[in-house]
Formats: structure tokens, sequence, C-alpha cells
């Protein structure tokens, strides 16, 4: 009978809590400083261009080979009387999001620091009505750090 | 021939037809409130939130609810009896609301005076468990008909008890018409006088509503929906209607014969306004009491069922209208009576609270039967 009386104590405190809800499309709770979504490329604000040099560093290391490079002569470089001092830039990238298992080892071999794990909300809420639609185009892929969206790194 | 109709003079049939409407129009717009009332309090009570997106604060879910069940086809299985199977919801609904007609909500608001108004109630609650059986014998499914034999069992053992209680309160009130319970509780709510048989009431009542913890006929997890497994849509919907029709009604019962309904703690001198306000907290607190117990207790196991009707609740509602009988005739000076009648009546209520308390604290070891019905040691 205690007993009884007891889990219906327990319960109406339970009522008495606020619910542990939380209202998530309209609320976000804030991210872990080091969280990893999927990558995005960095764009090189000083010469306004993307970092990005199209060496297939990452494409030939991707283990799941979601990625895929194109590089072209760069228009801006000083030869061509720009002010950038990349030889070659990225001419067209595709990361297949439907495939990456974000392993973080892009962002590991290239050789720019051209590429990045997302850390934003942006970056995990990518669902579509199509698989086709989760392949990113450059400028996709470049318009997160481009508008300043994502919060700066942190070192673990 | 022509009668009053809160006021207005009204012709028999005309008013019998309005007072009707009037019923089953309230009755449908309470269950939807209870339904919502429900799982937000259920939600509550498991730290959710409950129904948030339809409508402001999910106020319009019960209507969605009703919509898309109403919407949805009637599906009959080939087997199933087709009459039988399409009048069970009737004969399940159709009680609970003629279970409305005596009930007071406050002074000159009821839909009928009855002198029997107790009697009637109890007689017409009764009838639904024919539904029941109904649904379950025509569905032609053997979950439909162990539910519904479940029920039928459950349903005529707590039956005993509940009308044995409400009996022990008639003779204390002296009389069975509803109205003259309710103003007879004046000064004091017949909860003070017999505590024991408003115990008994409620747990036979949670077993009466199949409510949790004695859900064994509609049991989810183990009878998948009960007699109901084959409904759907309307049907089905009737079903729902009719449990928490009941609930009200009988929520309502327990505050009119118990708490004193309109009449307590505020007299007849405060206007209707506040008598409704009084009966609908009351039953308000009695429907969150049956939401709580519901969200505390686990499923019990039918023979436990069984065993706390017909060995503990029935002889105690015996013993009280005994002592009730004794006391009424003996005692004729009424203050002494009172509480003479409150005092055993409570001394009831811990004898119940210990038999409860022995069997969970020390439950009877149920021997272990082998394969060919020996015991083993």
């Amino acid at each position: 009978m205690k007993g009884l009386l007891k889990s219906m104590g327990v319960t109406l405190s339970a009522f008495a809590r606020k619910p542990v809800t939380r209202q998530y499309p309209e609320m976000h709770r804030a991210l872990p400083e080091r969280d990893r979504a999927f990558p995005i490329l960095l764009w090189d604000h000083e010469i306004d261009e993307p970092f990005c040099t199209g060496c297939h560093a990452c494409e030939r290391a991707c283990p799941v080979e979601c990625m895929t490079v194109l590089m072209k002569d760069n228009p801006n470089h000083k030869s061509q009387g720009g002010e950038s001092s990349r030889r070659k830039i990225i001419d067209k990238f595709w990361i297949d999001y439907g495939r990456c298992m974000r392993c973080n080892i892009c962002v590991e071999v290239c050789n720019f620091d051209a590429i990045a794990m997302n850390n934003t909300w942006q970056g995990h809420e990518q669902s579509v009505y199509d698989r086709s639609d989760l392949v990113q185009e450059l400028p996709q892929l470049l318009a997160e750090h481009r508008s300043g969206e994502l919060k700066p790194w942190v070192a673990p | 021939m022509n009668i009053d109709l809160f006021g207005i003079d009204m012709n028999v049939w005309a008013d019998a037809f309005i007072r009707v409407n009037i019923i089953v129009l309230m009755m449908t717009v309470v269950v939807m409130g209870l339904i919502y009332l429900e799982r937000k309090v259920i939600a509550r009570f498991q730290m959710r939130l409950g129904p948030t997106r339809t409508g402001p604060l999910g106020l319009l879910q019960s209507v969605a609810d009703a919509l898309k069940l109403v919407a949805k086809e009637d599906v009959r299985p080939r087997n199933a009896d087709p009459w039988v199977f399409e009048l069970a919801p009737y004969f399940v609904f159709v009680p609970i609301f003629l279970m409305f007609v005596a009930i007071p909500f406050a002074v000159d608001w009821e839909v009928r005076i009855l002198d029997l108004g107790l009697f009637y109630v109890l007689a017409v609650s009764s009838v639904n468990i024919v539904g029941w059986v109904m649904a379950g014998w025509a569905s032609d499914n053997r979950y439909a008909m162990l539910g519904a034999l479940r029920s039928a069992a459950q349903s005529i053992s707590y039956e005993l008890p509940l009308v044995l209680s409400l009996i022990a309160v008639a003779m204390v009130a002296n009389s069975l018409n509803l109205t003259e319970i309710v103003a007879g509780q004046g000064r004091i709510p017949n909860i003070i006088l017999q505590p024991l048989p408003f115990v008994i009431f409620y747990i036979a009542m949670l077993a009466e509503l199949n409510r949790t913890p004695f859900d064994m006929p509609v049991g989810e997890s183990e009878m998948v929906g009960g007699p109901y497994v084959e409904y759907s849509g309307i049907r089905w919907s009737f079903f729902f209607l009719a449990e928490y029709a009941s609930l009200f009604i009988m929520a309502l019962l327990a505050s009119a014969v118990f708490l004193g309904g309109w009449a307590w703690p505020l007299g007849e001198d405060w206007g209707r306004g506040w008598q409704f306000v009084l009966t609908a907290v009351k039953a308000g607190a009695i429907i969150f009491s049956v939401f709580w117990v519901r969200s505390t207790f686990p499923r019990l196991r039918i023979d436990q069922l069984m065993t706390f009707s017909w060995k503990a609740l029935l002889p105690l509602a015996f013993v009280q209208i005994m002592v009730n009988g004794a006391i009424l005739v003996y005692e004729p000076e009424k203050e002494v009576a009172q509480t003479l009648l409150g005092v055993t009546s409570a001394f009831g209520v811990f004898f119940l609270a210990w038999i409860i308390n022995r069997s969970v604290t020390r439950p009877r070891p149920r021997p272990v039967v082998a394969a060919r019905g020996e015991a083993v040691s």
C-alpha cells in the first residue's frame, strides 16, 4: 500500500516537472563546437576566389569515392594580369552527400586548407525528395563559408 | 400536452427531442475535449508535451481525429455476423447516453428528475456489456472473443460492488432520487459519512470503464484491442465515444452521489453558474485522478482482478450495508448516527487498505503445475 501511494507520488512529481520535449524544427539546440556535418569548400575572402586548386588529393583519398573534381587554369592569375598566386583553380566540384560518410579524411589530406567539415545546423538538415538532389555542386559547396555562416574551427 | 423547458412552454415531444439533441451534441464535444485532455495530461505525466501541432496548443487534434475516423472505410470481415457486428457499437453507445437522463448538473438542470434515478442509471449502465459481447462474438476473431468474455466477466463482477456501494449511500441519503441525494448533501457530503463506499465505487468504476489497472479486456499489449479488433472507422469511434462518455458520466455520478454535486459547499443560493462550476470541478477532479491512476499502475492479472472483487470489495460492501442498516434503525439521534456512520466507514477504508497492503506485500505463492497437472514442490 505504501508502495502504491509512493508510486502515485512519483507520477505526480513527474506531472509537475517541465516537459523535456524540444520542438525540434523550430528550436535548435546549440551544436557542440567540434560538430562535424558534411564537407564544404572554403572561400578565400582576401582574393575573392576559392582556396581549392583542384589538385584531386581529396578525390583520391576519399574512401567512398563521393567526390569528383575538375581543374582549370586560373583566369585571375598574376600572369594573366590578375592578383591571385594560384596558377590552377577549381573548375567543377561535386560531392555526393548520399555517399559521404563524414570521415574527415578529405580535410586532413588537403594541402591548401580548402575543404572543411560543416559545423552548422544547415549542414545537418539536408533532407531532399530525390537522391540525386544530394549531389552538391560548386556554388552550393562554397556558399556556406562565402556568406560567413561557418563557425571558426576549434582545435581538439 | 405541454411541458416546461427551461422556462419556455413546449410540446412534450419537441421538448424530448431538444433535450436529447442537447445531450448528444454536448457529449460529442465533451468526449473530444476529454480525449484531448487525456492525451495532454498523460503526456505531462510522462514529461512530454502531448498534441501541439493541430490548432493552437493542439486543441483541434480531436476534431482532426474525428474527421479522419468518419472518413475511413467501414470494414467488415467476411466471416463476421453482419447484423450483430454492425449493431454492437450501438448497444455499447446508447446505454451510456441513456444514463445522462437522470444526472443532475445544477438545480432543475437535468433531462428528467426520476424518483428512481440511481436505480435507473445502474440498470441502464449494465446493458452495454451486451454490446461488448456482441462485438466480440460477431467479429469471428479469437482475440475479440477473449476480450469480450473478459469484459463481460469483469463488468459483471464489478457491477455488484458498484451497486452495493451506491445502495449504502442511498440508505444514508434515504432516497434513490439523484436530485434529492445531491440536495441532501448541502452541509456534509456523503464522502465524509461513507468513505468506504466511495473507495469501493471508485475502484469498481475503474473496472467498469475498462481503465488501467483493470484494462485486461482491451489490453493493447496482449489482446490487441480486445472486442474492437475488427472494427474500423465510424464504428470503432462509437466504441471510443462510449468509453469516454461513460468516463464522464461516472465522474458526474460520483461527484453527485459522493462529493455533493452542486449542493456542497456553496448551497443553493449562489446561482446556477456556480453550481455548474462546482459540478464540473468535482467531476474534473475525478477524471484527473483516473488519468493519474492510469499513468501510474501496471495492468493486473485476471485472477487478481476477480479475487479482489469477490473476496475484498463485495464482502466489505455488504458489511457496510449491514452496519448502515443497524446504525440507521437503532440510532434515532441524527448527529450521533452520522458520526457513527463516518467512523465505521473510515475504519472500513483502513481495513480495505490493510487487505490491499497484505496482498501486495505478501502475494500468496501459487503452486507450480507441471505438464501432467501435478504440483511441483
